[in-house]
């Protein structure tokens, strides 16, 4: 979550001008602050990377073993429709989510950014879902979500439904209720985001509108939103990419099921190539696609604020 | 922004308790289940969302039933060691980016930028198979290593080393500090405010991660809470109160963090966000 948040700061920064150069140092000064943290990145980021190319060609398994097999595991990967249904699943978590996530968050945001007095003990409480951890938020949501769980009491008691509405156990329905689970929590982040972002708006087109007679509603969506377009597009994205690799809420809350109806990329991912299965070279074509979808939103996102900037 | 006028309170409040009530319903109903004696019914609306006779016996038998104290330990031993490493490696690496020439540094900025966007489960089968190669499968530290750089912390240090003025480190220089005194008692000291973002930051983020223990732990009493809970919550306990209480503890330590800290929290989020 928080390696989303500050990343575009870092990609706009990286295109500032370097700093002056500093005093040279003797050759093992710069080594010694870089070379931890390369020698870990070496190990545990570079390698396995690169590694993951190699194992995608290979029928290697997880226990070892493996020979070169060429494009085998991506022809076989072609006609999987469980891997497709999987990818499809999860492209439908997006259109869901991703929209949820951003009307919600930006209207939360415009909501409390306001002097009103109780806004500053109603943002950390809004925001707080961000710091829970999202393995404990799906054990609390699978009771929640469940037959007599808190949502299906409230339906009762208001009387809304006779019988407890199936959130999880139905198939149709359960992929909807977990993408319910991810915009709980990532809503928080989201409209912390959005927020600081209107309070960096200037007041004075707001108070020309004001002036002009134009209504709050019409200032907000006519002045103040346009003025945080690239947060919002930059938030959509974030939520685009996390959706991509949904899974701790599958896994725990429905286990991918019922059936496989919840059963995201990550998730088959992890079963081919983790648990119960150990088939190493075909979860790594799995795992190259996955890179393929997050680096085409992740490109769709440079397009936009390269066009932004142009 | 408005100032409060009488007709902003009455559209305002309304829909703030609404998203309040959201927000924490969900955590209020699992606090209350877990203070429910064993006798009361965990079901029915609103009647029973108050707990008759709250006890906290639920609590007690989530850490004798279950191993919930050794999780908590396990959790608090990788997040003390994931904080601990986000924030040295950080701090060098972020300080070398920002304030040493040396060769190939901007090659290296490029390759931890280009990574940056590299989901994790993308490399999840082979760094599994690289830990395990190493012989760290099913220990803390094969826990811990993995995620030991946080590519957004460097960057964050680096900003922070990038805004000292050159001349502090020069007059330090000229009075004849060596690379490391200048580091150590120039920088150092000027980028307080950023360590304790990263210190959070790094704490939180250990506390909440779940697919990578869940990988290379195959011995359930190293299992961090967040696996433990699941892996509690599907196998032995179909006791929903034991579970809630059991939840609860794993939230009350970032949600402390959270609000002791939050002034930094939000400084370091927004920030990032901010300049977007």
């Amino acid at each position: 979550m928080t390696a989303l948040a500050t990343e575009p700061r870092v990609r706009t920064q990286a295109r500032r001008p370097e700093p002056p150069p500093r005093r040279r140092h003797r050759w093992f000064v710069p080594l010694l602050f870089v070379g931890p943290a390369l020698v870990l990145q070496l190990t545990f980021l570079f390698l396995p990377l690169a590694n993951t190319f190699v194992l995608a060609f290979t029928n290697a398994s997880t226990i070892g073993g493996g020979t070169f097999t060429g494009l085998a595991n991506f022809t076989e990967l072609m006609s999987d429709t469980t891997f497709w249904h999987a990818v499809g699943r999860t492209f439908v978590y997006m259109l869901v989510a991703v929209p949820a996530l951003v009307i919600i968050s930006t209207c939360l945001a415009v909501l409390v950014n306001t002097r009103l007095r109780g806004t500053a003990l109603v943002r950390p409480l809004l925001f707080s879902p961000m710091v829970l951890p999202l393995a404990v938020i799906a054990v609390v949501f699978q009771y929640l979500l469940d037959s007599d769980g808190l949502v299906n009491q409230i339906l009762a008691g208001l009387q809304l439904v006779s019988e407890p509405v199936p959130f999880l156990s139905d198939p149709d329905l359960a992929l909807f209720s977990l993408t319910a689970v991810t915009v709980w929590k990532g809503c928080a982040l989201y409209t912390l985001i959005t927020l600081a972002a209107l309070q960096n708006v200037s007041a004075e087109l707001d108070e020309a509108a004001q002036l002009d007679g134009a209504g709050w509603l019409r200032r907000t969506v006519g002045v103040t939103l346009p003025q945080i377009r690239g947060t919002t597009v930059m938030i959509a994205i974030l939520a685009a990419i996390a959706t991509l690799r949904v899974f701790t809420e599958p896994y725990i809350i429905t286990g991918g099921g019922p059936g496989d109806s919840t059963q995201t990329i990550v998730v088959y991912l992890f079963q081919k190539g983790i648990s119960p299965g150990t088939d190493a070279g075909y979860a790594s074509a799995i795992s190259l696609v996955l890179f393929v979808f997050v680096l085409t939103v992740s490109s769709i996102s440079w397009l936009i604020s390269r066009k932004a900037r142009a | 922004m408005t100032t409060g006028t009488a007709r902003e309170k009455l559209i305002r409040w309304p829909l703030m308790l609404i998203a309040v009530a959201t927000v924490l319903g969900p955590l209020l109903w699992q606090v209350s289940t877990a203070l429910k004696g064993a006798g009361e019914s965990t079901v029915g609306f609103p009647g029973t969302l108050l707990p008759q006779d709250p006890t906290l016996d639920n609590f007690v038998t989530a850490f004798r039933q279950i191993p919930l104290l050794r999780y908590v330990l396990n959790s608090v031993a990788i997040s003390a060691m994931g904080m601990a490493t986000t924030v040295v490696l950080a701090t060098l690496t972020g300080y070398a980016l920002a304030r040493i020439a040396f060769r190939g540094r901007s090659l290296y900025t490029t390759l931890l930028l280009a990574t940056a966007v590299l989901p994790f489960e993308v490399i999840l089968v082979s760094t599994m198979l690289v830990t395990r190669g190493l012989g760290l499968n099913d220990t803390l530290l094969g826990v811990v290593l993995p995620q030991a750089v946080s590519i957004v912390a460097i960057f964050v240090m680096r900003q922070a080393f990038l805004r000292i003025p050159n001349e502090l480190a020069e007059a330090a220089a000229i009075d004849g500090a060596g690379p490391f005194q200048v580091f150590r008692h120039v920088m150092l000291p000027s980028v307080r405010g950023s360590l304790a973002v990263v210190t959070v930051l790094g704490f939180l983020d250990s506390w909440d991660h779940f697919i990578w223990p869940l990988v290379i732990l195959s011995d359930p009493a190293k299992y961090p809470v967040n696996v433990g809970v699941q892996y509690l919550s599907g196998t032995f306990s179909a006791d929903q109160r034991v579970i809630s209480a059991a939840a609860i503890v794993v939230m009350i330590p970032p949600l402390l963090v959270y609000f002791l800290m939050q002034k930094q929290v939000f400084r370091g989020l927004s920030e990032g966000a901010l300049k977007g």
